[in-house]
């Protein structure tokens, strides 16, 4: 006890020094004006979790960026726990100079706790680059009317995948329409095969479907109310888009069951339909699902026959609604650090420059409207791209934009056939109070 | 603590007294170094979470404070903590389970495993064999087990094995009621091997002339397993399986890895929930909440310790 | 090993018939065993057989089907050698996990011995208190000591130091509880005779407790090793700077933003293994002495 005695005024003077020392470092960081912006040292260090592939395509950006402007670039990819390192970094004093933020939750936390530089701060004009941009896309980085994150790279998920040949095989053909798309998986049952794979798993899966088939079968108002702080989860429209999930997703038309699907992460699932021995003829996911299918890690064999043994169709319009509407996902990108250096790369990530250079990688569409479609190097990608600047609306990934309350669990739930009544009131009242106290 | 605990220097019976009695500068030369890492990395981080759990915690610093809101909305309105009902379900629930089942039965096989390896020649290499788990890291101890409990028969070896027998096939972390377990089961194997090797050493201890004996009185080996062995290595028993609680209380590693908490949070125990609500989501007081539970969990294991050394104490 | 071998001398069957009877009577007993024996290796020898299928396969059939068709390939493990940056990583590995293994080793040790043979005032309080402190998951101590040690202006968390203090720290009540029930089984005798012969706290650290306890100090020596070279969130928040962080983070950063490139990770498991596995075996016999001794009384 006397080594406890001992310690205790030890810890409440580290307790009161830095309780101190937190609001000081805060106010001091919202007080930064927008006049200044120091001068950089000649070098930003970028973080994000994407390996592999992904890495590849970015670090082209990065080495193009370096010779525009002489300034060193050095990538870092965590791949693990990417939220707990960047918060613990930047309570540590070490940011990266730009990163991508997991998720909108995560940018809006972080913009208020004052981590985040916006891009008035760092000097630059919003309207000077707001025309690269289709309009909507830079507002998913704006958080209390400042812009923080922008949009590098998107994709669209309303793509179905599925492999042409083997469609042609079992003589069935894509839907357009959702009754269509019932009626399609019931040919292939007649046929012999298994329609569905799902990978639930990763329950985003989960989510990206809900979503597409909320906004087209509810429309664009009802999609970004539901969305928001004024969204209504025991709304009917919640349980009828939940209801048209579970018509298709039912034991028989998964492969596995639901129960195998559940334990069935994103990847695997792609697997099921792309591997050398498929057990599955249908995927929904995005358009990054065509760069992993044909990938190493899935079946390399598949690379140069997009279009013929992969593809996919337009996620089908619901009950005659919703054609032209199209959901995406993407990653914004902020400053943690304000100098010109970070200025200037930011500036570049708007710049069709930049954006031509990461299309060409193959992985992401650029959101940029001056790139050319002709730079994507795979005809899926080139697709992908036409369906989302020809769309006539896009909305961005919903569950991204949710206070970090789990969709994803309630809709494994709704496909495992629990009474939703309870389940979404629940998550109402988890959401509501979510909101309120972000 | 004072009061539970009276010192044991005071009487002072056992020992010679110390030459120069006065203040006990050894103590802390030896304990200093410890001490104060102690203090720095353990007890100002606990201190602070308790605190911390009281206040909104916006960005791991204190921000305002917010009274009990933290613990009346973690124990009344977060499900995933805590649901009520029949049965009662949540990580809270769910690492009770850990507690009783993976501590139980990773002890009892670490001990049956014990005695029958004492007897075979081939001991070292399945006292090997079952220990070789502790040197795998727990990402990879991801890996071994997604490929076994596959839910797809064609790469997942249980339910290969399973379509021999024209059953399943089965997805054990597909489905909320049976998660849990198959991930304890993952934690038993996982274990085994630690508490084989230390109730192994102590069942050496006993000596072959009081089994010998009993055995000539004709016990069977049941009996003996029961009456002889398991009281005789009781105190090694209580090691492994207070160290094994303490564990299976911080489990995060072979959730985050194998299931994320899901499906849904069925799978989630209390750090796992801790994590989640600090580090993606960005609530640290609500956080500090969750794992100030987890140090009050610590409080019966803490008291059956001090029962422990008191009765040491008498014995010696 | 004593008790094996009194077994074994006890009852040299004389007979055929009753060597056949006795091998008999065990026969579960070695059914029950080959079963767990099996239980506990093929998982793992199923990840070592998918280390070496090319990716395509492994998500086609299952590693059994090798049997049939074996079709190997080194892809995996030369995608994980040839990422760039991994040899000075598997370095960093070791340049963490050294100083993180013997730091401990020579504190808890320290502790260990004031607790056990060095009368104090609440002693026993303090002990409790630090096997108390087994509770405190590491997840606590990232926000406020990480602001500690910017606040600090070391720059710990940018070279090792930080990385290791905070193993050191984190291992500590473990090797306390430890050594500490070890220690206190020491003949008294030895001890007391030492100290009458005017031996310091020092000396009897030095030439009586440490020497005889060897075992229990190489097996907690090995914990910590395989502890710390599995490590992976301690690296990631402690050691911030890529130049400094070990192979196990340089693994996920091979992987795409979905990581379930199942192939590669099973390659990277084995490979971040083997060192592990070398230690294992090499300092077995201590290990499995040491921890006997430690727990029991």
């Amino acid at each position: 006890m006397t080594k406890f005695r001992l310690a205790a005024p030890f810890m409440v003077a580290v307790l009161a020094l830095s309780a101190c020392t937190g609001d000081s470092g805060s106010s001091g960081d919202g007080g930064g004006g927008d006049a200044d912006v120091p001068e950089g040292d000649g070098s930003i260090v970028v973080t994000s979790l994407w390996g592999g592939a992904e890495e590849e395509a970015f670090t082209a950006v990065l080495t193009a960026f370096t010779e525009s402007t002489g300034i060193e670039a050095e990538y870092e990819a965590n791949r693990t726990d990417y939220a707990t390192v960047l918060r613990t970094r930047i309570t540590g004093g070490e940011p990266p100079d730009v990163a991508i933020i997991p998720g909108i939750g995560t940018l809006r936390s972080l913009a208020r706790d004052g981590s985040l530089i916006s891009i008035s701060e760092l000097g630059l004009d919003q309207s000077s680059f707001e025309g690269n941009y289709a309009p909507g896309i830079l507002d998913v980085g704006v958080v209390d009317d400042e812009l923080y994150g922008i949009m590098v790279k998107l994709n669209s998920k309303a793509t179905m995948w599925y492999s042409p040949e083997r469609f042609t095989e079992l003589g069935v053909e894509p839907a357009t329409d959702f009754e269509g798309l019932l009626q399609l998986t019931e040919d292939i049952k007649d046929a012999g095969a298994t329609p569905w794979s799902l990978g639930a798993g990763d329950s985003w899966t989960l989510t990206d479907f809900f979503e597409v088939a909320y906004l087209k079968m509810h429309g664009p108002e009802a999609y970004d109310t539901l969305f928001s702080p004024e969204g209504d989860w025991t709304d009917e429209t919640v349980q009828a888009t939940i209801d048209k999930m579970t018509e298709l997703y039912t034991d028989d038309n998964v492969d596995g069951g639901i129960d195998g699907a559940i334990a069935t992460l994103f990847v695997d699932g792609i697997s099921k339909v792309f591997s050398t021995s498929p057990s599955a003829e249908l995927y929904y996911e995005g358009g990054f699902v065509g760069g992993i299918a044909t990938g190493a890690d899935v079946n390399p064999d598949l690379a140069g026959q997009e279009g013929e043994a992969i593809d996919w169709f337009d996620f089908p319009t619901i009950d005659g609604n919703g054609e032209g509407l199209v959901t995406y996902g993407g990653d914004v990108m902020a400053a943690l650090v304000a100098d010109t250096d970070v200025a200037a790369f930011m500036e570049y990530l708007t710049t069709a420059e930049a954006g031509q250079v990461w299309a060409a990688g193959g992985t992401i569409i650029s959101p940029i409207v001056d790139v050319d479609t002709s730079v994507y190097p795979t005809v899926l990608i080139q697709k992908e791209a036409e369906q989302v600047t020809s769309a006539e609306a896009v909305r961005f990934d919903g569950s991204d934009l949710l206070p970090g309350t789990d969709l994803g669990a309630v809709l494994q739930s709704a496909i495992r056939g629990d009474d939703m009544g309870p389940i979404l009131e629940e998550f109402q009242t988890l959401t509501a109070a979510a909101w309120e106290s972000e | 603590m004072t009061a539970a605990n009276p010192p044991a220097t005071g009487s002072g019976t056992d020992d010679a007294k110390r030459p120069g009695g006065g203040f006990p500068w050894a103590a802390l030369i030896f304990l200093g170094p410890a001490g104060l890492l102690l203090l720095a990395f353990l007890a100002f981080p606990t201190v602070y979470t308790i605190f911390l759990s009281f206040n909104r915690g916006r960005g791991g610093e204190f921000s305002n404070w917010v009274g009990f809101d933290n613990w009346v909305r973690l124990f009344t309105q977060d499900p995933n903590f805590l649901r009520l009902g029949f049965p009662p379900s949540g990580a809270l629930i769910n690492n009770l389970l850990w507690i009783v089942f993976y501590v139980s039965l990773t002890v009892l096989l670490g001990l049956i495993l014990a005695v029958m390896a004492t007897r075979v020649r081939y001991e070292a290499l399945i006292k090997g064999i079952v220990f070789l788990p502790q040197a795998i890291a727990a990402t990879s101890l991801a890996i071994i087990w997604r490929f076994v409990y596959s839910p797809d028969p064609n790469t997942g070896l249980m339910n290969a094995i399973l379509g021999i027998g024209n059953v399943g096939p089965v997805s054990l972390l597909g489905n909320p009621d049976t998660v849990t377990w198959a991930l304890i089961a993952v934690g038993i194997w996982g274990s085994v091997g630690f508490a084989t090797v230390i109730l192994s050493a102590a069942i050496k201890g006993i000596s072959s002339e009081v089994l010998e004996a009993a055995r000539v009185d004709g016990a069977t080996e049941t009996q003996i397993f029961w009456r002889i062995i398991v009281p005789m290595v009781s105190l090694p028993i209580s090691v492994v399986a207070v160290t094994l609680i303490v564990n299976v209380i911080k489990l995060f590693d072979i959730i985050f890895v194998m299931t994320a908490g899901g499906p849904g949070a069925s799978s989630r125990v209390i750090a796992f929930s801790m994590y989640q609500e600090a580090f993606p989501q960005g609530q640290f007081g609500y956080g500090a909440a969750i794992a100030v539970v987890m140090l009050l969990l610590l409080v019966p294991v803490m008291i059956f310790n001090i029962r422990r050394f008191r009765a040491e104490a008498v014995q010696s | 090993m004593t008790a094996l071998e009194d077994t074994a001398v006890r009852s040299e069957p004389r007979t055929m018939s009753e060597r056949l009877a006795r091998l008999a009577g065990k026969s579960p007993t070695h059914i029950i065993l080959g079963l767990i024996g099996l239980i506990w290796l093929v998982p793992t020898i199923g990840i070592l057989i998918t280390s070496f299928r090319p990716g395509a396969d492994m998500r086609a059939t299952g590693w059994w089907t090798i049997l049939f068709e074996p079709r190997f390939t080194l892809a995996n493990y030369e995608r994980v050698l040839s990422a760039e940056g991994m040899g000075g990583a598997f370095l960093n590995s070791l340049f963490i996990v050294i100083p993180s293994t013997l730091l401990p080793l020579v504190i808890a040790s320290m502790a260990a011995y004031a607790l056990a043979w060095v009368k104090f005032p609440f002693r026993d309080t303090t002990f409790l208190i630090i096997v108390a402190m087994l509770m405190v998951p590491v997840q606590l101590g990232f926000i406020p000591l990480v602001t500690a040690f910017r606040e600090s202006g070391t720059g710990l968390l940018t070279n090792y130091g930080a990385v290791w203090l905070a193993h050191t720290a984190y291992a500590l009540p473990f090797g306390i509880f430890l050594l500490r029930n070890f220690f206190i089984t020491l003949p008294k005798d030895l001890i007391e005779a030492a100290r009458i012969d005017g031996a310091s706290n020092v000396g009897i650290f030095r030439t009586i407790v440490v020497p005889l306890s060897v075992p229990a100090i190489a097996a907690y020596g090995i914990f910590q090793f395989l502890w710390t070279w599995n490590d992976l969130l301690m690296s990631l928040v402690y050691a911030q700077r890529n130049s400094i962080q070990p192979m196990t983070v340089k693994i996920t950063q091979l992987l795409g933003t979905y990581a379930t490139d199942w192939s590669l990770l099973a390659a990277a498991s084995f490979l971040v293994m083997v060192v592990p596995l070398i230690v294992f075996i090499s300092l077995q016999r201590y290990f499995v002495q040491g921890l006997l001794a430690g727990s029991v009384k």
